[in-house]
């Protein structure tokens, strides 16, 4: 289902490739604590492993997350998705969308790969209660375009996670 | 009995003239600071001091700036005043760390004397030398101010309210992109998700925008100039043909002849002093020998030489003024003075007449001709 809408994706800008590059070199040299980067030679789609954080309800638990680049990447946020099986979370619907605000409105071009991954483990850890969102099923029926939530889960749900 | 009283006596008149001493020094930190320095108590002294670097009168130059919190101690000037910094802008953890180990310890290098305005008078000398922005540019991730001074410096600019900076390209690309996103609106759907919200819209549209770091509002007259900029850079790039003319004329205007002469005559003092820029007291005789320089630059002076002559004669005297020449080229050295800002705002601006200046009349063969004579 995400496959197919990054198949027709554009191809990354040349702006947009020397940044990730430039990312990539970070994250190699300091990479976000609880995450391991899958080696691919595929820069438009990282798939990242996520460790829970010890003590929260994920701990030992691994989950992979994909991060799809726009062609206008850091302009536009990349589409974050968890691959299957997806956490239970209150904002991670089955599908592997993910509602948190920075991937969405909130974006800013000054974010990164490693401080969206820092955010999602901090929705992650801070969740007292493993379960669904409430809308879960409708979304995943209605979901079409293979895009994570955005103004379809009518904002209520989104987190502020500012980092 | 009689002789222990006076003794007593004696010790609260030393200990009075102490606190005197103290409040004298607050006095002198208020008449020095001004309007800077919050005294929120005079014994033992505790006040707020806004600095900002010394080097920036001008505040596109200015790239730092602190708030101290500076508190004595009742024992104070025995034992060194507390410092911290209460507010800052431009320095990240580590450089703020940095500035306050340097006061710390020039505190206890002055202790047991008093020091309050010594130890602002370094704290704002320390911040002035740390006056430049620091680390990458949040956008492309590439560096401000590149380490190996080899690779290009891109243009960069900060925004007025948080001094956040940035490569003048990239927040302008940034800028133009909301700017269109705003006008598409949300009629395209495809890449609807980087569009800003509705709140964000309705700010754009009242000329306010956020700092892609830390979302503080920054108006957007505060891009204007580097719009300018950005847009100068690709048409210089794009070589636009009307351009082209307009910079020949101007290149070639007699005011611009004029500036590159000056340009040379100071580059040929600092030749000859071997990079020295402090110009030598015996060269009272300046003007005759600048003359040799008519005589070999007839290329431009053809139709102008009655304005050249003048020019000459006018020319030497604020060379051999010492402040004029340390200052101007106090502009382009590139070590000692760490105020990047200034020195790339200046090379900016006189990027066209310097590097062309050199071309035309070939500035060092003159110079071994004038050494001949």
């Amino acid at each position: 289902m995400t496959s197919s809408s990054a198949a027709s994706r554009k191809n990354l800008s040349k702006i947009a490739c020397n940044r990730l590059q430039k990312e990539l070199v970070e994250w190699q040299v300091n990479p976000p604590a609880g995450f391991k980067h899958k080696v691919t030679d595929n820069l438009q789609r990282w798939v990242i492993e996520v460790a829970g954080a010890p003590g929260t309800l994920y701990s030992n638990e691994t989950y992979q997350l994909q991060v799809d680049f726009p062609e206008n990447y850091p302009m536009e946020a990349p589409q974050v998705i968890f691959l299957h099986p997806a956490p239970l979370h209150p904002h991670i619907y089955s599908n592997g969308h993910i509602c948190l605000d920075i991937l969405y409105d909130s974006w800013s071009p000054a974010m990164t790969v490693s401080s969206i991954c820092i955010s999602i483990l901090s929705m992650l850890s801070s969740s007292t209660v493993k379960q669904r969102p409430e809308d879960n099923d409708r979304y995943v029926k209605n979901c079409r375009n293979g895009r994570s939530p955005r103004r379809q889960g009518g904002g209520s749900m989104m987190t502020k996670y500012d980092n | 009995m009689h002789v222990i009283v006076i003794g007593v006596v004696s010790l609260i008149t030393m200990e009075n003239e102490e606190e005197e001493e103290v409040i004298g020094e607050v006095e002198a930190m208020k008449s020095v600071y001004e309007s800077d320095c919050i005294i929120l108590r005079s014994i033992p002294p505790h006040f707020h001091l806004s600095l900002k670097p010394r080097t920036a009168d001008v505040q596109s130059h200015q790239f730092v700036e602190v708030v101290l919190d500076v508190q004595a101690t009742p024992q104070y000037p025995k034992e060194p005043p507390s410092v911290a910094l209460l507010d800052c802008k431009g320095l990240d953890q580590q450089r703020q760390n940095y500035l306050l180990n340097h006061i710390k310890t020039k505190a206890n290098e002055l202790s047991p004397g008093l020091m309050l305005v010594a130890l602002c008078e370094e704290a704002a000398e320390k911040l002035s030398a740390m006056n430049h922005p620091d680390g990458d540019c949040p956008l492309c991730l590439f560096p401000l101010v590149p380490e190996d001074h080899q690779s290009e410096t891109l243009p960069f600019m900060k925004l007025m309210s948080c001094f956040h900076c940035f490569h003048s390209e990239c927040i302008i690309r940034w800028w133009n992109w909301l700017q269109s996103s705003k006008q598409t609106g949300s009629a395209t759907s495809n890449n609807a998700a980087a569009h800003p919200n509705h709140g964000n819209s309705e700010k754009l549209e009242e000329g306010v925008g956020n700092c892609p770091v830390c979302r503080k509002p920054f108006h957007a007259k505060d891009l204007d100039h580097v719009l300018d900029l950005v847009g100068s850079h690709s048409s210089r790039v794009s070589l636009n043909n009307d351009e082209v003319n307009n910079d020949e004329i101007i290149l070639q205007s007699e005011h611009e002849i004029i500036r590159k002469q000056r340009f040379e005559a100071i580059l040929c003092l600092q030749t000859e002093n071997n990079g020295l820029i402090e110009p030598k007291k015996d060269l009272v005789i300046l003007p005759g020998m600048y003359l040799p320089q008519q005589v070999t630059a007839p290329e431009s002076t053809l139709t102008k030489e009655p304005d050249e002559i003048e020019q000459h004669e006018r020319d030497p005297p604020a060379v051999g003024s010492g402040k004029h020449v340390s200052g101007t080229s106090n502009g382009s050295s590139s070590s000692g003075n760490r105020n990047f800002g200034a020195r790339r705002n200046r090379g900016r601006s006189d990027h066209h007449s310097s590097s062309t200046a050199r071309h035309p009349r070939k500035p060092v063969q003159q110079w071994v001709r004038r050494d001949n004579p």
